[in-house]
């Protein structure tokens, strides 16, 4: 990748995270804010791995061993959330 | 300055991919469980305490943004360094590296500035359970980003040696890989504990 394309990321990480606070000042419902702005993060970080990380030039093994654990996170979280009541009593 | 081509290439695996970046890679994973845990935690006291006390005013989303911003400037100059290094240029992947451990060092040292003045505050880890989580996720991920630098400043010593252009460059991509990996951690936790 040449060095003009890793800044034009930067960019973008600036710019989706900028939008993100801004988004977060509006008198937006909650539920939609935290929906948005955990899918703009989820953006940036997709941004980062592909290109800054080179996912996106590399193997696709080296593809598959980074995404292992994010099922394997919403199985932890949504575990833990069963737990809810529990914590609530 | 550049370095003339590699002579003694980086060790490939069967799967065709270099044994230390693959090594890296699964190492990020199990650090991903281990944010995951964190995070899921955090996710799991907020939704069960409908009276989530918040920072009360105590956090300042401006410098949130400014440290998220130089978290990220911080990953372009380690990926400019990784690239100027697969050009086999060490001026700009000496440059870029010292960038990156300056910029590094600013988010820790704004980090710290925040954490005085929440001490300064009678602001603690156990204050509430927000603060506790505050705490526990920042400081673990300020830990992070220290080796990071650390990291980057042992191979930034080696970059002086030609032995490190015909045998080790790779560490640049290697050390690269951690840094960017807790530039994402950051991407989550920053809206979780500033903005949401």
């Amino acid at each position: 990748m040449t060095p003009g394309r890793y800044v034009w990321i930067w960019v973008w990480l600036a710019g989706l995270m900028l939008l993100g606070v801004l988004l977060s000042r509006l008198p937006i419902p909650h539920r939609t804010v935290v929906l948005v702005v955990l899918g703009l993060s989820a953006i940036k970080a997709l941004l980062v791995a592909a290109y800054y990380m080179h996912l996106k030039f590399d193997a696709r093994f080296l593809t598959l061993v980074a995404v292992i654990p994010i099922p394997l996170c919403l199985i932890l979280a949504i575990a833990l959330l069963l737990d809810k009541p529990f914590l609530l009593r | 300055m550049t370095h003339p081509a590699t002579t003694s290439a980086p060790a490939v695996g069967r799967l065709g991919i270099e044994s230390g970046k693959l090594g890296m890679w699964v190492f990020l994973a199990s650090e991903v469980m281990f944010f995951a845990g964190l995070l899921s935690a955090y996710i799991v006291l907020r939704v069960a305490h409908p009276a989530w006390p918040g920072s009360g005013g105590h956090l300042s989303v401006p410098i949130g943004t400014a440290n998220t911003l130089i978290l990220i400037c911080s990953s372009m100059t380690m990926a400019l360094s990784v690239g100027a290094a697969a050009q086999r240029d060490a001026g700009r992947t000496r440059l870029f590296l010292i960038l990156t451990i300056l910029l590094g060092l600013t988010f820790l040292g704004v980090k710290g500035f925040e954490y005085e003045a929440k001490f300064h505050h009678g602001i603690g880890p156990s204050t509430n359970i927000f603060w506790s989580c505050y705490f526990t996720l920042t400081a673990l991920h300020g830990f992070h980003v220290l080796i990071g630098a650390l990291a980057n400043l042992w191979v930034l010593a080696q970059t002086g040696n030609p032995r490190f252009w015909s045998e080790k460059s790779q560490l640049v991509e290697l050390s690269g890989l951690y840094w960017h990996f807790v530039d994402i951690v950051w991407i989550f936790l920053f809206p979780l504990i500033y903005l949401l």
